[in-house]
């Protein structure tokens, strides 16, 4: 997996001036706080990490005793007490019913009559909490899913659902798009997964699948991603004038509709009666607060 | 001097049939429907977003208020995906009582259907019947939860308390009386000339399409597909449960009322046997006051009363909330099926569509 | 009957048609109520409770005394009756709002049309053949003179009815029109269609009480079809084919479940009167229910027996001589004038709503020619016997 990137948060907005200035300092909760790391699950990147850990622990181990082998002659040549033989670290056991699922290699039949149809596209293959994933190149995709559907061993007949994920802090790619396919006749799932950039516009997949047509235009009103080849490429829950992309990590929770004006103090009235001005200028729709 | 000229009028957002605040599109010639566009969006909170900004105990609380009907259902598929994203074990009677009280608000949710479709029917007085089962359902949820619509009814790891005294007995008595109430609506509907009329064969949507639209639930049921996601991928305690899933073939609008209806006694039969076999022992498993989430993905679906619900989550490394949350929401790939169900035919037909589809905005929008 | 001058007669007329209005305007509020009671109890719950249900006030005073005795108060029974002095209330004084783009003249003309053609359909009906009391010699102009059962003894009573009632639904296509705005247009259309449709089916189940009886006369008719005078016993054949259809026409011009398409409010909010508001609203609020009263009258006086107690020409098995039941009585016709509304109500708590198409195959392939037998079948009774 790629080495991750520092996300940058976007830079607030100018703020207007008045008596509810936006101050980022004061209200800490308002940033957008990038993430920092790519949640991709993946069976290479999870033994690499798995390996690494125990390079690392052994290596620890191997100072330790290193460390004990000095201290040892130290303590020989200088006649006290031998130091204690260090104990190698065990990994604490929570007391608990969590199993955390981890992913492991492909078994499936699925999933190898998958990698041998599509051969190179495939680029990784494996289980994970009982579900079977198959990442395949972004240019595959439409490939994949005829395959999946019309393979008679495999009949994916209904894609089931279809989502995005925003990842800011991954280097080669900005977004994952997974189609979770059923099929029906055989009661199994399968997820693939695309790994695409910003900008890229992959293949619809309406023409194999009808059902995608609204979750497509899901997927881009809220994170952006247009698809190629759909019969309707607009918002669908948002206004057809909305700006931004929600689901996006550098959208904010929190908008100018709000005040930072407590309103205990202002006893006369005043700043309520400013703020109540200065929202209407900005055509900002200002509730009454209500007293405690 | 004379032209034809199509109507175009909007069906919604406000209007007493659609449900909410769905609006419909239709481009009329006379009364026959020539187009017609579903517009969503009216209730649109972002619930996603929120969901990511919250923890996998608080995100529960957001699910209530989608399928704002079947809220023990959506809080079903949260907390027993959440549950597989830790791999989390929970113990046999919460799984039990989690089964029984999701079929309950099957009943209550199908009730709901039944009660709405069949006033946009014409039929009055179903409503006010199926109100009243409706009403000691929700009556049972506030004895559980406290809450009858909005019920956060479960925990992640099991129940928060176990039954409540009387709970079980004040549930037999509504399991006695219950199939005689639905045989009462099937008097009112099932052989009633006009309530016919109105419904078998309107509304088609044959398997086919069913599958292509991703259509699930009563829907595809009523085309003939036996798919039923506690029978397909049991989760709770489905898999001890014996029960039936009802199908017809004719894939219509009064095919869509059968199977419901049987749906109801099947659901029926699974709370008698959750009654029954109710084990004894803890309802909550041990799990630690913080989850901290290792890098994982799963979609976890329950059969809702809707169609298939699926959860889709992402998990970062130490996370104590979802990276990202999906909700595939059941109403909203039904919907996709309405023009293809209702152009060609008559402006009553599409009321009669809306309602067979079984639509909840609050899903839809989310 | 002693001759009138002609200011007897118009003052006569005036207090007839007056009585009439008083009637019309007790029973319609009633009805509303009646509407609320019954369908409530059909669907197992209270119906109206909170006017003259509660503890407070005149009502509530009498409330609490009987339940203080331990009696269960006898208001209880009639809780929420005065809600229908707050309907009226509430659409008089609601605020009557004409939309921007609607035809501003039209649009006040329309309800005024329905409410009229209802209306004077009653100067034709005949709620007894006779003579009701008379007045006491000491008043001033009216002393001595007769108070008849009906307003006018038309001879040709049943056509100037049935051609009044069929200028109603002018109201409804020109309110509809008139308000520039598509649900009423759909209303109206479906509206315009459905009865006219109907008033064919309709208007040919009421030649079969004409043809067996041979009388276009409100009263005579409805004397002879009970009493089977000049009818053949045969005749109660298609005289009750012909109540069933015109039951169902009826419900069809009143636009009531199951063919109540022009306001199908899940369909098309409110049909024809979706614009209306206020007491114009009430006008075609009343006109239905006038509607109501109307089918119902006709019912009862040429299907069910009128004035008397037994119909189908049955009521010649009860002697004239018998004291109460051998006699005609405006009991026995608003008895049968209240049944008649029953059905009405206890339909609309049953039924579910027809479709647009359907509505039309129900009148055009079934009862039209279904009315035409019965028609044949009736002639030909009237002329072999």
């Amino acid at each position: 997996m790629a080495e991750p990137i520092e996300p940058q948060a976007p830079a607030a907005p100018e703020a207007p001036a008045g008596p509810y200035v936006y101050d980022h300092a004061a209200a800490p909760f308002r940033q957008v706080v990038m993430p920092k790391t790519v949640p991709l699950p993946s069976f290479r990147t999870y033994t690499a990490e798995v390996a690494a850990a125990a390079a690392a622990d052994e290596a620890k181990w191997q100072k330790q005793l290193a460390d004990f082998e000095v201290a040892k002659t130290k303590a020989e040549t200088e006649g006290k007490d031998a130091p204690k033989p260090p104990v190698r670290a065990v990994p604490r056991k929570d007391d608990n019913d969590m199993k955390t699922p981890w992913p492991v290699a492909a078994t499936d039949a699925d999933l190898l009559k998958l990698q041998e149809l599509l051969g190179d596209s495939v680029e990784e293959c494996f289980e994970q909490a009982g579900e079977r994933v198959c990442q395949v190149k972004k240019e595959a995709i439409l490939e994949a899913l005829r395959v999946c559907r019309e393979e008679p061993s495999l009949k994916y007949e209904m894609l089931a659902d279809q989502s995005a994920t925003h990842y800011p802090a991954a280097k080669d790619f900005a977004f994952s798009i997974v189609y979770h396919l059923t099929s029906v006749s055989r009661s199994k799932r399968l997820r693939l997964r695309i790994l695409v950039p910003e900008g890229f516009i992959p293949e619809s997949a309406c023409d194999l699948y009808p059902s995608a047509n609204w979750m497509e235009r899901e997927i881009y009103d809220m994170l952006g991603i247009r698809f190629a080849n759909h019969p309707d490429m607009t918002r669908i829950l948002c206004p057809e004038d909305w700006e931004g992309y929600p689901l996006r990590k550098e959208y904010p929770t929190v908008g100018w509709g709000q005040r930072d004006i407590d309103f205990r103090d202002d006893r006369g009235g005043v700043l309520n009666r400013l703020a109540m001005e200065k929202a209407g200028q900005l055509g900002i729709n200002l509730k009454q607060p209500k007293a405690d | 001097m004379f032209k034809n000229e199509e109507m175009e009028i909007n069906l919604g957002p406000q209007h007493p049939s659609t449900h909410g605040v769905l609006r419909v599109k239709l481009r009329l010639d006379g009364e026959t429907v020539t187009k017609c566009t579903p517009v969503i969006g009216y209730l649109h909170r972002g619930v996603e977003k929120i969901c990511e900004n919250k923890t996998f105990f608080q995100g529960q609380v957001w699910t209530d208020r989608m399928d704002y009907v079947a809220s023990i259902s959506n809080n079903l598929g949260w907390a027993e995906g959440v549950e597989k994203l830790f791999g989390i074990e929970t113990p046999r009677r919460a799984r039990y009582i989690r089964t029984m009280l999701t079929e309950q608000n099957r009943l209550a949710s199908h009730l709901l259907w039944l009660a709405t479709h069949a006033l946009d029917i014409g039929a009055m007085t179903v409503f006010l019947y199926a109100f009243r089962e409706r009403e000691y359902l929700l009556d049972l949820f506030e004895a559980f939860c406290g809450a009858r619509l909005t019920t956060t009814a479960f925990r992640i790891g099991g129940l928060r308390e176990d039954l409540p005294p009387g709970f079980i007995k004040n549930a037999q008595a509504f399991q006695d009386r219950f199939l005689a109430c639905i045989d009462e609506y099937e008097e009112l509907l099932t052989e009633n000339r006009i309530w016919k009329k109105r419904t078998v064969g309107v509304a088609k949507l044959n398997a086919e399409d069913c599958i292509a639209l991703g259509v699930t639930g009563p829907v595809l049921r009523a085309a003939g597909v036996p798919y039923d996601i506690r029978k397909a991928f049991p989760s709770a305690a489905y898999a001890e449960m014996d029960f039936e899933i009802p199908t017809r073939t004719e894939a219509d609008t009064y095919a869509r009322y059968l199977v419901r209806l049987a749906e109801m006694r099947q659901s029926h039969r699974i709370i008698q046997q959750c009654i029954d076999g109710l084990p004894e022992g803890p309802v909550m498993a041990k799990i630690p006051k913080i989850l901290k989430s290792e890098v994982n993905e799963v979609y976890h679906p329950i059969e809702a009363p809707k169609g298939e619900l699926g959860y889709y989550f992402v998990a970062e490394k130490g996370g104590t909330m979802p990276y990202r949350m999906h909700v595939r929401a059941p109403s909203f790939v039904n919907l996709q099926a309405l023009p293809k169900m209702t152009e060609g035919r008559l402006l009553a037909d599409v009321i009669a569509a809306i309602g067979t589809l079984d639509v909840v905005l609050g899903e839809i929008d989310r | 009957m002693p001759t009138m001058t002609l200011t007897q007669t118009l003052v006569m007329g005036l207090l007839q048609c007056v009585a009439v209005l008083i009637l019309i305007f007790v029973m319609v509020p009633l009805l509303t109520f009646a509407e609320r009671k019954v369908i409530g109890y059909i669907q197992v719950r209270l119906g109206a409770t909170r006017t003259a249900g509660g503890l407070v006030g005149i009502t509530g005073a009498l409330n609490r005394g009987m339940w203080a005795m331990g009696k269960l108060p006898v208001l209880s029974i009639l809780r929420g009756l005065p809600v229908f002095i707050a309907d009226i209330l509430k659409l008089i004084l609601k605020e009557d709002i004409i939309p921007a783009k609607a035809e501003r003249s039209v649009f006040t003309l329309a309800p005024i049309i329905s409410v009229m053609a209802a209306f004077g359909v009653f100067s034709a009906i005949a709620f007894f053949p006779g003579v009701l009391f008379t007045f006491p010699a000491k008043f001033p102009i009216v002393g001595g003179l007769p108070f008849m059962g009906f307003i006018s003894d038309v001879n040709v009573g049943v056509l100037y009815i049935l051609g009044l009632s069929s200028v109603g639904v002018y109201g409804i296509v020109l309110g509809a029109w008139a308000s520039n705005s598509k649900y009423p247009l759909l209303g109206g259309l479906r509206s315009a269609a459905q009865i006219i449709s109907y008033e064919v089916p309709l208007t040919l189940s009421l030649l079969t009480p004409v043809v067996l009886a041979g009388s276009l006369n409100f009263k005579d008719l409805s004397i002879r079809l009970s009493t089977g005078a000049d009818m053949h016993w045969l005749g109660a054949i298609p005289l009750f084919v012909g109540f069933l259809v015109y039951t169902t026409c009826g419900f069809a011009e009143t636009n009531r479940t199951p063919f109540d398409l022009p306001e199908a409010e899940t369909e098309l909010v409110a049909g024809f009167h979706t614009e209306y508001s206020g007491m114009k609203f009430g006008f075609f609020y009343l006109a239905e229910y006038t509607n109501m009263i109307v089918v119902s009258c006709f019912a009862s006086a040429f299907f069910l027996g009128g004035y008397y107690l037994l119909p189908f020409g049955l009521q010649r098995l009860i002697p004239a001589s018998v004291p109460f039941l051998g006699q005609p009585s405006i009991l026995f016709f608003f008895l049968k004038v209240f049944a008649i509304l029953f059905l009405f109500l206890w339909v609309r708590a049953t039924l579910p709503r027809y479709r647009y198409d359907q509505l039309m195959d129900v009148g055009w392939k079934w009862l039209i020619p279904l009315t035409l037998v019965n028609l044949f079948v009736a002639g030909l009774i009237r002329y072999a016997f």
